[in-house]
């Protein structure tokens, strides 16, 4: 029923739809339109052919006198008093939110020792296989990463690394400026990932912190 | 045919050249256009001086008087009367580095002067094969691809997925975790039309209002940014719900945005809507009659640009559609300027329902609350064994969906986008077919650009709003 | 926004930054001149400011250490002030003191082209395979 009432209207616009066999015949969609009105709106409805003279007279006038021309040019020109939108990086930053998924590092715990446990989580998870972690059983008895490597021209940033990790060890931290100039240098390896997590232990707490009740 | 024409033509279609010299290599010469002229022997301009140009030889062989009164003889020891020979139009390659082409598109365009005889679209220069990578990933891993598909509208995609999983696993997600895919989905769909119009604009020769359009992408990106961690790529909306809740303020933030982006509209409708060149340029061009859209499989605006009141989000409501009170804009003419009139009208529709989206946000949870399918929170993983179980299997293994088949289509910014998913009963999908709106619509740029000029070619591929991460896949 | 508040705000910038010759040197290492209240300087000498009379965006700001010259760049903020920086918190590092651990370690800039403290990966384990020397020949 409804189906027919939409086609019923749509023929109304456009005499066309009278010829769809595909619409009007055994119906290839289910149609149910449970919406309490099926709100359709008409920009730009056909022209009229019987217009009025009065109507003909306004279209010359706006023709000749440019009135859209100039109101477009008005407020463009209106815009060049204003402030300018940019912002003057590298003195000004835009927004991040705690949740920015950034550049990788591997954190520690307030003792020192490091949280990864290889229990390879990360490795399993990553969309792009990015991840590629060894691991061997320390002096000490406790099981640890020997490698811990993460390719990241690779790396798609989809966050399921740390989304995964059951120690909060593989985290994507705040910091994006880290563009290099050759490729070799963004093949991260287990110490330069350490490194960034203790460099950047500061924010990536904080924002932990901050996150944490939405986690 | 007997035209003509003074001077060297190099960029006619074909002329037979006739030169009254004894002596020449051959009496017939023909430069087809399009050969590489390299190994193509040419007379020098100066020879042709003298009798005055070049000529056409009609069809029976006799020769035309030219410019000046003069009369290029017969050669006298013709021995061959001129051949036949076919004429092919210039064809001309749109792309891939064309900045009109919206990425990597490759138009072969067959022109006859500067009007569109056929217009071939060669596309896969950006295919990653991503339905093929889809087959080897888990449920999970398999949601960053869909951002990267229609890399400007990223939530709709993830939904479509996000939908098609929900279905096999019948499941019903959470209230607030439907609205806040819906306020997130028309963010979404301003996101791309914002892009779409702007571009289009762009293409065309206006500037302006992309720049001006892009300031509110840009917030509308730290929105994203705010809920996901990424401002494009947001592997936001899961399987049973969505990733993490709203932080706070960002309802806010979005308010604020929402209230005065109408203006903003009103701005860039000022600039393009009222405009004689944007209409000269958009008005009449691509017409796409309605039977035509239906037959070509268009989807989205495209068809409703040519008057057919079709829309997913009101034919077959899914999320949180049915509780939402919005207009779907319609155009009447199928040309360039009605689907802009239908995509400008369509933004303010969204900020309508954004503003609902913000009224009407239920509390409540985000994820369905069933562990075999979304991973407990970390607090729990941290605190239960078994959600730490759960934590492994699902990040692991995956969630296990049960056998079938389905058809699961949103009403994404471009169009008709869907998912055809058949699980086999493992963590991984064993097909998964993307139904790409751009795809369907690029096909009929053949159709929509015929007998159009050159520069029609870029308002319609502006209007068809291609993005190539779709269309390749 | 008046063009007297324009003027005002271009007097204030001169003054806070020491005069005319100062204010010319910031404005071709920076390309701005802005004036606000001197939230805090980091270890580095990097001084940052802050004025909320421009929009969100731009109303905080940092001014590099003067011996970077041209030399400056985005990551030389060290984190605690990256958070401000970035209006990740509003709480400067010297209202919110950021976690202390004797393990954590000095900020570094993006070394990248620098030749000599360029990271460059290399293996963290131990070959799987061992050359063979012979003892005699050694």
């Amino acid at each position: 029923m409804a189906a027919s009432s939409l086609l019923s209207t749509s023929r109304r616009v456009y005499g066309g739809i009278a010829r769809l066999p595909v619409l009007s015949g055994g119906g290839v969609r289910t149609i149910c339109v449970s919406s309490s009105r099926p709100a359709y709106k008409l920009v730009n409805p056909p022209r009229l052919e019987d217009v009025s003279w009065v109507e003909v007279q306004e279209r010359a006038a706006h023709s000749i006198f440019m009135n859209e021309l100039l109101r477009g040019m008005m407020v463009v020109i209106g815009h060049m008093f204003k402030e300018p939108a940019t912002i003057n990086y590298p003195f000004e930053k835009g927004p991040l939110s705690p949740r920015f998924r950034g550049e990788h590092a591997l954190r520690r715990y307030p003792s020192g020792e490091e949280r990864c446990i290889a229990c390879k989580l990360c490795e399993a998870v990553c969309p792009a296989q990015a991840i590629t972690i060894e691991a061997e059983e320390r002096p000490d008895g406790s099981r640890r990463t020997t490698r811990y490597d993460i390719d990241m021209t690779k790396c798609i940033y989809c966050g399921l690394c740390q989304e995964a990790c059951p120690v909060d060890a593989i985290v994507e931290g705040p910091n994006f400026e880290y563009s290099t100039e050759t490729r070799e240098e963004l093949l991260y390896n287990k110490d330069k990932l350490l490194t960034n997590g203790d460099r950047w232990e500061a924010e990536i707490a904080a924002n932990l912190e901050a996150d944490h009740l939405y986690r | 045919m007997s035209g003509i024409l003074s001077g060297l033509l190099k960029s006619s279609p074909a002329v037979v050249l006739r030169h009254a010299k004894k002596g020449a290599l051959q009496g017939n010469l023909l430069i087809p256009a399009c050969a590489r002229t390299a190994a193509t022997w040419h007379p020098d301009p100066k020879y042709f001086e003298k009798i005055g140009g070049p000529c056409f030889v009609p069809e029976g062989g006799f020769v035309t008087p030219i410019e000046g009164g003069r009369q290029l003889k017969p050669f006298y020891n013709l021995l061959e009367m001129p051949v036949e020979k076919k004429i092919r139009n210039i064809q001309l390659n749109f792309g891939p580095q064309h900045p009109a082409a919206h990425g990597v598109l490759r138009l072969v365009l067959e022109m006859d002067g500067e009007t569109i005889v056929r217009a071939d679209p060669h596309i896969g220069l950006l295919h990653r094969g991503t339905e093929k990578l889809i087959e080897y990933k888990t449920y999970m891993q398999a949601l960053p691809y869909f951002d990267r598909l229609d890399y400007v509208s990223m939530m709709c995609n993830e939904q479509c997925f996000s939908l098609a999983i929900e279905k096999l696993l019948n499941i019903e997600i959470p209230i607030r975790a439907k609205w806040i895919r819906v306020l997130f989905g028309e963010i979404t769909r301003i996101l791309n039309h914002i892009m779409g119009i702007t571009t289009h604009a762009l293409d065309v020769g206006a500037m302006t209002p992309f720049f001006w359009m892009f300031e509110e992408r840009e917030k509308l990106c730290e929105f994203y940014e705010r809920v996901s961690g990424a401002r494009m790529h947001a592997n936001y909306v899961r399987p049973g719900g969505v990733q993490y809740d709203l932080p706070l303020g960002l309802m806010d933030d979005i308010y604020d945005w929402a209230t005065k982006f109408n203006q903003r509209i009103d701005e860039l409708e000022d600039v393009l809507t009222n405009n004689r060149i944007w209409k000269q340029r958009t008005a009449g061009i691509g017409i796409l009659s309605a039977e035509d859209a239906v037959l070509w499989g268009m989807s989205g605006v495209m068809l409703r640009g040519s008057g057919i009141k079709w829309d997913l989000r009101k034919s077959q409501p899914y999320d949180a559609y049915h509780l939402v009170d919005f207009d779907v804009p319609v155009g009447s003419h199928g040309d360039c300027y009605d689907r802009y009139l239908v995509r400008v009208e369509e933004m303010r529709q969204s900020l309508k329902i954004i503003h609902q989206c913000l009224n009407k946000m239920p509390p409540g949870e985000i994820k369905v609350d069933d562990n075999k399918v979304v991973p407990p929170s970390r607090k729990e993983m941290k605190e239960s064994m078994e959600a730490l179980i759960h934590h492994f299997k699902l990040y692991t293994e995956g969630v296990q969906v049960p056998p079938g088949t389905t058809y699961t289509a949103i009403e994404a910014p471009k169009g008709e986008f869907g998912v055809y998913l058949v699980s086999d009963g493992t963590s991984r999908p064993y097909r998964c077919k993307i139904k790409a709106p751009g795809f369907a619509h690029l096909a009929a740029i053949d159709h929509m650009g015929r007998e159009h000029m050159l520069a029609d070619i870029v308002a319609i591929i502006g209007t068809l709003d291609v993005v190539f991460g779709e269309v390749d896949r | 926004m008046s063009l007297v508040d324009k003027l005002g705000n271009l007097i204030r910038a001169v003054k806070q930054n020491g005069g005319l010759f100062k204010s010319i040197r910031t404005f071709y290492f920076t390309d701005d001149l802005k004036w606000g209240t001197h939230v805090g300087t980091d270890k580095y000498g990097n001084r940052y400011f802050e004025n909320n009379y421009y929009f969100m965006g731009r109303n905080r700001w940092v001014l590099f250490n003067d011996a970077f010259r041209l030399e400056y760049d985005g990551s030389q903020i060290p984190p605690e002030w990256h958070q401000w920086m970035h209006y990740t918190t509003d709480k400067t590092p010297i209202e919110r003191p950021p976690v202390q651990h004797r393990w954590m370690v000095q900020h570094e800039e993006n070394k990248t082209g620098s030749s000599k403290d360029t990271y460059y990966p290399y293996s963290t384990t131990r070959t799987k395979i061992e050359s063979w020397m012979p003892k005699n020949l050694r």
